[in-house]
C-alpha cells in the first residue's frame, strides 16, 4: 500500500478523532480571518483611521489573537497525538521508521490544515461582516457594511497559518522522536495517579494554597490605598504570584486533600456521586492541576480585561456627565448667541445659573484621621464655591447656616482613592481673608463643568449666600465667576441643538486666569463629549471583547476536549458499572456532579480572581462597577455552561454506548 | 427450585442479509444451589449465552426467567436494578475500578441501594474472610495480584446476596495456583451459602469444580455432565473425554 493510500485510509478511520482537532483548526482560522478582514473593511477603516491609537490597538490585538490561536492549536494537536499514540505505536511495531511516520502524519496534517483554512476563511468571511456591524454599532456609527473580500487579509492569514503549520509539524515530529515504543502504548495511562495516604506535608501545602489566594485577594484590595507604601509594580507582581501559585496548589493538593478526607470518612461505603465524581477527579488532579490552573488564570485575566474595558465604555456617559454636567455648559458670558438661536428655533430649555468664587483650601484635611501622614494632607488647591440659593435650583431641599458647607461634585476615581469624610472643620483662604468651613456633607452630584474644577469630579463647596457674598469680594482672585447650565426640555431637539452649538462657536471659551493671562478652553457639549468617549473606548471594548471571546472559546474548548478524552478513558468503568447494574441515569447523576466540578471550579476561581483584580483598580477606568461586572460575568458563565452541557452530552453518548 | 429458566433462546447478530445465528434455540434450567459450568470450543456461543441470560444482551427469541421473573419487556432501568439486586458478576479481566480501593470496589453494588451500613460491613467481613482478602481492603487494584483482584471481584459479585452469580472465564487470566484457589473459594461459597453460580470456561480443570457442566457446540447444547458423587479427578477425566469427542480445538488452556 502506498503512503498516500495509507493516509487516506487512516484519515477515514480516524474521522471521529479528527473532527475535534479539525474543528479547533477551523475555529481558529475563522476567528483570525474575520478579525483581519474586519481591519481591511472600508467602512471600519474610515471610522477607525480618525483615531491613531485604534490602528495600533488592532495590530496589538492581532498579535495577541495569534498567540491565543497558537497556544490553542498546539494544545489540541498535543491531545490529538496522545490519542493516536496506539496507532503510531502500531506503525512502529510493523517496522515503519519514525521518519516515515512523521511524513505520514505530516501529510495528514497538511491536508487537514488546507481543509481547515478553506472552510475557516469562508466562515470568517461571513462572520467578519457580523463583527463589523457589531463594531460600528458599538461606536454608534450608522453605516452600511458591505462584504468585501480582502486579498490582503487572505495573504496575511495564509502566511500566518503556514507558520502555524510548521510549528505544529515540528511539535509532532518532536513528540514522535521523543517517545519510545513502550511508552506509546501506555501514553493514555500515564496520567493516572493512585492517591494513597496523604502525608501531613501535602495537607500543609494544600492549606498553603488557600492561604496564598486569600493573601493575594487581601493585598489586591489594598493595592491603591494611599497609605500603601512601596512600589506599585512590585506589589502587583506579588499579588499575581501569590494568586497564581495559590491556584496551582489548590488544584494540585487542596482539592485532592479535601476530597480524600471526605472519602476516608465514608470508610468504603461510597455513593454513586463519590464513585463517578469524587474519586476520578481526585485521581486525575495531578495531571490536571497544571492545565486547570492555566485555564483558571486565563479566564480570570480575560474576564478582568474585558470587564475593565467594559466599565470604561459603560461609564462613558457618566464620565462625560462629570465633565459636562448638563446638555450645554456656558461659562462666564460666552455663548449668549447660542441661546438666542435656540430661542429662534423654538427649542425649549431649562437654564440654571451658578455664581462661582474660588478659594484656596486643602481638601485632604477631610481625609480620615489615620492618613494624616499622607503627603497629600497639606496640599493646597483652588476650589470653587457656589451660593446655596443657586444650588437650590437643582437641589431644592438643601439647607444650611453659618459656616456650614456641603462638599459636592466630588466623584470619579478621586473619590474612590481619597474618600473624604464629613463633620470636619477646614480653613480656607481667599486673598488675605481666612474663613473656617464646617463640612456637613460630602456628595458626588455633578453640577460644575470639568473646566472649572480642573478635571471632572473635582470638589465644589456649597456655601450660604451670606458667606458667598463675603468671599465674592475677592472676585478678582477667581478665574471663573459664572456658569450657566442648559438642559433641553425635549431630547428630540438634540440634533438641531448640537448643530447650532457647533455653528455658534459657543464651545470656544477664553478667560483670564488669576495671573492675568488669557487662556482659551474648549467646552464640549455633553453629547459631543459622550460621542468622543464612545469613539475612543468603543474600539477598546470591541477588541478586548473579541479577544475575551477568543480566550473564552479556547479555554472552553480545551476543557471540553479534555472531558472528551476523559470520557473515552473512562468508558471501561462505565461498562463495568452498567454490567453490574447501574442504570444510565444513575451514572449520569455522578457525571453531572463531575462536570459541575470540572467546569464550575475553574470558572468560579477565575471569576473570583477577576473580581478582585477588577475591584482593586476599576475606578481608574470608569464610574460604574456593578452592572458591567455582572454583565461580563454572566456572559462568561453562560458560555461556560454551554461547554459544560456539550460535555455532559458527550458523556451521555459514551455511557449509552458503553454496554 | 429453578432459579434460571431459558426456553428456546435464540440470538442472531447482524442484519437480514448477513445474519448469523449464534444461539440456535437453547433450553437451560439452573436450580438453586447449583454450580453450573458452560464449556465449548471458541465460537460456540458460550459468552453470548451468558450475556443473554444475565440481561447484558438481549435474546432475539425465546423466554428467560430468573426467579420467576421474565426479562423480556423489562425497561433499561428495571433491568439495571434487577442486575444489581439479583445478579452477581465475575469477569475474566476482573473489571474493578482503578480509582477505588478493594473495599470500595466490593461495596460498589450497594452504592445505590439502601442497605444499612452495619449490615454491609458485616457482609464485607464475612466474604473477605471466606475469600482471604481481609488484609488488602485498603489497597488499590494496581497494588494487588491478579488472584487477589479476582477474589475482590468475587466478593463484589456476592455482596448483594444475589440469586445467581455469573462468572465469565474467571480463571482465564490467572496462573493455575491462583485459579485453583479461586475455584475452591467459589466452591466453598457455593456450598456454605447455597449461592447459585453459572460459569463459562474452557478450562476443564475449572469446569471440574462444578456440579454440572453443559457443552455447547455451534449454538446448541451438545451434551450435559453431572458430577454426582464422583471425585473431582474422575469428573475431570469425563469432561476431558467429552471435550475430545466434541472435537475442534478441544483443549485450549
Amino acid at each position: 500500500m502506498s503512503l498516500s493510500k495509507l493516509v487516506f485510509r487512516s484519515m477515514k478511520k480516524n474521522m471521529k478523532h479528527y473532527y475535534l482537532y479539525f474543528f479547533a483548526l477551523i475555529f481558529s482560522v475563522t476567528l483570525y480571518f474575520s478579525f483581519v478582514t474586519l481591519q481591511n473593511n472600508a467602512e471600519v477603516l474610515a471610522t477607525v483611521q480618525k483615531s491613531g491609537t485604534a490602528t495600533a490597538g488592532f495590530e496589538a490585538a492581532t498579535y495577541i489573537l495569534y498567540f491565543i490561536i497558537l497556544f490553542f492549536v498546539l494544545y489540541a494537536n498535543h491531545l490529538f497525538m496522545k490519542r493516536r499514540s496506539k496507532e503510531v505505536g502500531l506503525y512502529q511495531l510493523i517496522g515503519m521508521t519514525k521518519g516515515l511516520i512523521v511524513r505520514l502524519l505530516a501529510v495528514e496534517n497538511i491536508l487537514l490544515f488546507v481543509g481547515a483554512v478553506i472552510l475557516g476563511m469562508t466562515a470568517g468571511f461571513f462572520s467578519s461582516r457580523f463583527f463589523a456591524m457589531v463594531l460600528l454599532r458599538v461606536l454608534e456609527k450608522e453605516a452600511l457594511v458591505t462584504m468585501t473580500f480582502s486579498t490582503q487579509a487572505l495573504q496575511q492569514s495564509i502566511v500566518v497559518f503556514a507558520i502555524l503549520l510548521v510549528i505544529v509539524l515540528a511539535q509532532m515530529a518532536w513528540m514522535i522522536q521523543r517517545v519510545s515504543l513502550l511508552s506509546l502504548f501506555s501514553a493514555s495511562k500515564q496520567a493516572d495517579e493512585r492517591v494513597k495516604r496523604f502525608s501531613p506535608l501535602q495537607m500543609m501545602i494544600g492549606f498553603l494554597g488557600l492561604v496564598l489566594i486569600a493573601y493575594g485577594y487581601y493585598a489586591s484590595t489594598k493595592l491603591f490605598d494611599i497609605e500603601s507604601t512601596g512600589n506599585l509594580f512590585v506589589n502587583m507582581i506579588i499579588i499575581l504570584a501569590s494568586t497564581i501559585g495559590g491556584t496551582f496548589l489548590v488544584f494540585r493538593f487542596s482539592v485532592a486533600f479535601i476530597m480524600n478526607s471526605v472519602r476516608l470518612k465514608k470508610n468504603g461505603h461510597l455513593s454513586v456521586h463519590d464513585v463517578l465524581a469524587l474519586t476520578p477527579i481526585m485521581h486525575r488532579m495531578k495531571s490536571n492541576a497544571k492545565s486547570l490552573t492555566l485555564i483558571t488564570v486565563l479566564t480570570g485575566v480575560s474576564l478582568g480585561v474585558t470587564t475593565l474595558s467594559y466599565i470604561a465604555y459603560y461609564s462613558s456617559e457618566a464620565s462625560a456627565y462629570s465633565q459636562v454636567p448638563g446638555d450645554y455648559i456656558l461659562l462666564e458670558d460666552n455663548g449668549q448667541e447660542f441661546l438666542q438661536t435656540l430661542k429662534q428655533n423654538n427649542i425649549a430649555y431649562n437654564k440654571v445659573d451658578y455664581r462661582l468664587q474660588a478659594v484656596t483650601a486643602s481638601v485632604a484635611q477631610l481625609l480620615p484621621k489615620d492618613q494624616k501622614d499622607s503627603p497629600f494632607y497639606n496640599m493646597k488647591g483652588t476650589i470653587y464655591t457656589v451660593p446655596l440659593s443657586d444650588y437650590r435650583q437643582s437641589v431644592p431641599e438643601a439647607s444650611m447656616s453659618g459656616n456650614d458647607v456641603i462638599l459636592t461634585n466630588y466623584g470619579g476615581y478621586m473619590a474612590e482613592m481619597f474618600p473624604l469624610e464629613k463633620d470636619h472643620d477646614m480653613v480656607v483662604t481667599v486673598g488675605e481673608h481666612e474663613e473656617t468651613f464646617h463640612v456637613i456633607d460630602v456628595q458626588d452630584k455633578s453640577i460644575i463643568s470639568g473646566i472649572v474644577t480642573a478635571g471632572g469630579g473635582g470638589p465644589i463647596f456649597v456655601v450660604t449666600d451670606k458667606l458667598f457674598e463675603k468671599l465674592a469680594k475677592y472676585s478678582n482672585e477667581s478665574q471663573w465667576h459664572k456658569q450657566t447650565s442648559i438642559t433641553l426640555k425635549s431630547k428630540e431637539d438634540l440634533a438641531l441643538a448640537e448643530k447650532l452649538y457647533r455653528q455658534s462657536g459657543a464651545g470656544v471659551i477664553s478667560s483670564i486666569d488669576s495671573e492675568g493671562e488669557t487662556k482659551s478652553y474648549k467646552q464640549a457639549s455633553f453629547e459631543g463629549k459622550r460621542k468622543e468617549n464612545i469613539e475612543t473606548l468603543g474600539i477598546t471594548i470591541f477588541t478586548t471583547a473579541f479577544l475575551g471571546l477568543a480566550f473564552l472559546m479556547t479555554t472552553g474548548s480545551i476543557l471540553y476536549f479534555k472531558q472528551m478524552s476523559e470520557a473515552e478513558e473512562e468508558r471501561g468503568s462505565y461498562t463495568i458499572l452498567r454490567k453490574i447494574g447501574f442504570a444510565e441515569r444513575d451514572i449520569m447523576k455522578g457525571i453531572y456532579m463531575k462536570q459541575a466540578f470540572n467546569f464550575g471550579v475553574p470558572l468560579l476561581i477565575g471569576l473570583l480572581h477577576s473580581y478582585f483584580a477588577v475591584k482593586s483598580g476599576w475606578f481608574l477606568f470608569g464610574t460604574e462597577l456593578t452592572t458591567p461586572l455582572w454583565i461580563a460575568m454572566i456572559c462568561y458563565i453562560a458560555l461556560y455552561a454551554i461547554f459544560a452541557v456539550l460535555s455532559v452530552g458527550y458523556y451521555k453518548k459514551v455511557i449509552r454506548e458503553s454496554l | 427450585m429453578a432459579v434460571l429458566i431459558g426456553r428456546k433462546v435464540k440470538k442472531v447478530y447482524g442484519k437480514k442479509s448477513t445474519a448469523q445465528e449464534v444461539l440456535k434455540g437453547i433450553d437451560v434450567e439452573v436450580n438453586k444451589g447449583e454450580f453450573v459450568g458452560i464449556m465449548g470450543p471458541s465460537g460456540s456461543g458460550k459468552t453470548t449465552l451468558l450475556n443473554v441470560l444475565c440481561s447484558i444482551d438481549f435474546a432475539t427469541e425465546g423466554v428467560i426467567e430468573i426467579n420467576g421473573q421474565s426479562l423480556r419487556g423489562m425497561k433499561e432501568k428495571a433491568l439495571a436494578n434487577f442486575r444489581r439486586e439479583q445478579l452477581g458478576f465475575i469477569f475474566q479481566d476482573y473489571n474493578l475500578l482503578d480509582t477505588l480501593t478493594v473495599k470500595e470496589n466490593i461495596l460498589l453494588p450497594l452504592a445505590i441501594g439502601k442497605l444499612p451500613k452495619a449490615v454491609a460491613e458485616s457482609r464485607v467481613k464475612e466474604l473477605t474472610h471466606l475469600l482471604g482478602i481481609t488484609d488488602i481492603l485498603h489497597k488499590y487494584p494496581n497494588e494487588i495480584s491478579g488472584g487477589q483482584k479476582q477474589r475482590t471481584s468475587a466478593a463484589r459479585a456476592l455482596i448483594t446476596n444475589p440469586s445467581l452469580v455469573f462468572a465469565d472465564e474467571p480463571t482465564g487470566a490467572l496462573d493455575s495456583k491462583s485459579a485453583t484457589a479461586l475455584l475452591k473459594n467459589l466452591q466453598s461459597i457455593n456450598e456454605a451459602k447455597e449461592a447459585t453460580i453459572m460459569m463459562v470456561t474452557h478450562d476443564a480443570v475449572a469446569a471440574s469444580f462444578c456440579t454440572r457442566v453443559l457443552f455447547l457446540k455451534d449454538g446448541l447444547i451438545y451434551s450435559e455432565l453431572y458430577k454426582g458423587d464422583k471425585t473431582r479427578q474422575a469428573f475431570f477425566q469425563e469432561i476431558m473425554h467429552t471435550q475430545s469427542v466434541l472435537g475442534g480445538d478441544g483443549y485450549e488452556s
